[in-house]
């Protein structure tokens, strides 16, 4: 009874794992585009890493388009002006993320709520009107042009090439499934485990001996890690960092994408993210105002699949298997 | 004493609603705290635990200042808690809420990479508290699942999870059955065999018969301490908060 009732460890790849990439994998198949494929992949690690504040830390932050635009910016400049190595710029990118993430943290979770909302939302105006107007570094609001997208050497004499948008998104795969790798590990650690119980009860956790402020600023900074890697990545995919990307509305679309999908789940921002990029793409084909059918969804979502679609998938089942040995 | 204060005070702006208290609570000893609604009874247990900032005044613990101390330093000096609402981790199962009480005193638990469940000894300290409890069927259930005086059971062993000490528990037999209470009753004596307990409780069968010494409050400030026999008999107290209960 014990041991049923500790649980039991995954493995660092499994079968959740392998599906997951195999289904990614499949789309520059069967999406009409392939910049889709590798543009989903993109805001789906942002959504991921987003939502390990909401999701798992119980922090709804609108600070996330300040990370995802230090990543991209980050990106951009150190390609154009010092011309690192690909993968030396998104570790730049993540750091710059992190470094972010740490002041918007330090200034944030001090308050809980409304107020840490409102903080969050407010310095992510603050970075706008930065990269607004510091135009000889950011190209203000004409965006960071011209970012180069170099093929990189990964032993000595073999590049690998990523100028076509297939040999693109499968990079930004490679990444991007490392990332949620790691994402995963984090969040199965005793670490992610604390955070959790941190959403449920900070009084509580506070309470048994748990120092809930480093805990949160901890879980911030991660996230600020993997939302910058995932701006780092659009720098990269777009060869330049328009202004839109530390815009409310990059934070807003991470916030969506979570919900719809499912923030209880590591998957569930994944499948926001495909389902609202891909909607997104084809209403916008048919209807200028598509982004009312966006809107009633997500109003739909909210009141009446509080869990997303995973949260939906996942009750289906459970019902199902519940419904069976009495057949 | 391995719990002491001194003049401590809580002032809400014009309000105070804890004046000068002079508690002593010795080791090993049950110590209630007695008083009608609005004494300070709470105020007082949520200032020794760092919950809200002292006014005025000075907690030792184990002859230690721990006055200014935050929630989770006092946890790690070794006095744990229950509320009088209950907090629990409403959507984890009992074990885990227990389980991550006692993880927070386990070595290296800020750790972002080593699997939550190859720390075992939690789990099985965490178990070995659902036995003594006798709550081991409930494990599997989450914690928003159960009864309520399930709730206040698993309130108490979160409590002692955190291996304390002393153990401060805010009205453990609030909304309890008189079963449930009976159950609760002889559960606390068996822990106060091996901690120091303060209680806040207005179930006077239950302080009468497990507390070594008891301090009534009233309106904030302390209106009488002593053996239960000593409170029992003490005029000011009777007419202030016992009434019936002293004959």
């Amino acid at each position: 009874m014990f041991e049923a009732a500790l649980g039991r460890k995954k493995p660092l790849v499994d079968r959740e794992i392998l599906i997951l990439g195999a289904l990614l994998m499949l789309m520059p198949v069967v999406l009409p585009y392939k910049t889709l494929a590798a543009e989903i992949l993109i805001y789906a690690l942002g959504a991921v890493a987003f939502n390990i504040l909401l999701g798992f830390t119980g922090l709804l932050s609108f600070g996330h388009g300040a990370l995802f635009g230090a990543g991209a910016y980050t990106t951009g400049l150190v390609l154009i002006h010092l011309g690192l190595h690909p993968l030396m710029a998104l570790v730049c990118a993540c750091a710059m993320g992190a470094v972010v993430a740490l002041v918007i943290g330090l200034l944030s979770i001090r308050k809980v709520g409304i107020y840490f909302v409102m903080l969050t939302l407010a310095l992510n105006q603050l970075a706008f009107f930065l990269v607004y107007q510091w135009k000889g570094l950011t190209g203000g609001d004409d965006g960071l042009l011209s970012v180069p997208r170099p093929d990189f050497a990964i032993f000595p004499g073999m590049k690998l090439p990523i100028q076509t948008n297939l040999q693109f998104f499968l990079f930004a795969w490679f990444v991007f499934i490392l990332a949620i790798l790691l994402i995963r590990r984090v969040l199965n650690s005793s670490f992610g485990r604390v955070l959790v119980a941190i959403k449920e009860n900070p009084d509580r956790a506070l309470a048994v001996g748990y120092n809930v402020r480093h805990y949160k600023l901890t879980a911030f900074v991660i996230s600020g890690f993997f939302t910058g890697l995932a701006g780092g990545l659009y720098a990269m995919f777009m060869r330049m960092v328009p202004i839109t990307a530390v815009e409310l509305f990059t934070s807003s679309d991470f916030i969506i994408m979570s919900l719809l999908g499912g923030l209880k789940s590591l998957y569930g921002p994944i499948v926001g993210a495909v389902i609202i990029k891909i909607t997104s793409e084809a209403l916008s084909q048919i209807w200028a105002r598509w982004l009312l059918v966006l809107g009633a969804t997500f109003i739909l979502c909210v009141l009446y699949m509080r869990g997303g679609v995973c949260g939906l998938a996942q009750s289906f089942f459970e019902k199902r298997k519940h419904a069976e040995p009495s057949k | 004493m391995i719990l002491r204060t001194e003049k401590l005070t809580k002032k809400f702006d014009a309000l105070t609603a804890v004046s000068s208290v002079d508690l002593r609570v010795a080791e090993g000893a049950i110590h209630a705290i007695i008083g009608p609604n609005g004494a300070g009874k709470t105020t007082l247990f949520n200032m020794l635990t760092g919950e809200i900032a002292v006014s005025a005044g000075e907690i030792y613990f184990k002859e230690k200042k721990i006055t200014g101390f935050k929630p989770n330093q006092i946890a790690r000096t070794g006095i744990g808690r229950s509320f009088q609402q209950n907090k629990l981790f409403q959507n984890l199962s009992v074990l885990e809420n227990v389980r991550l009480a006692a993880h927070a005193h386990s070595e290296g638990h800020f750790n972002l990479l080593r699997h939550f469940l190859y720390y075992t000894k939690p789990a099985e300290e965490a178990w070995q508290i659902l036995e003594e409890l006798d709550i081991t069927h409930i494990a599997a259930r989450k914690a928003g699942e159960l009864s309520h005086g399930q709730q206040r059971l698993l309130e108490v062993a979160i409590a002692l999870a955190a291996d304390p000490v002393l153990l401060l528990l805010d009205e453990p037999t609030s909304g309890m059955s008189p079963d449930e209470s009976l159950r609760m009753i002889r559960l606390l004596k068996k822990i106060g065999d091996r901690l120091s307990m303060v209680l806040i409780e207005h179930n006077m069968n239950l302080v009468m018969s497990i507390s070594a010494s008891i301090t009534v409050l009233q309106q904030g400030a302390v209106i009488a301490t002593g053996s239960p026999s000593e409170i029992q008999s003490d005029e000011v107290v009777r007419r202030a908060y016992l009434g019936e209960y002293s004959r």
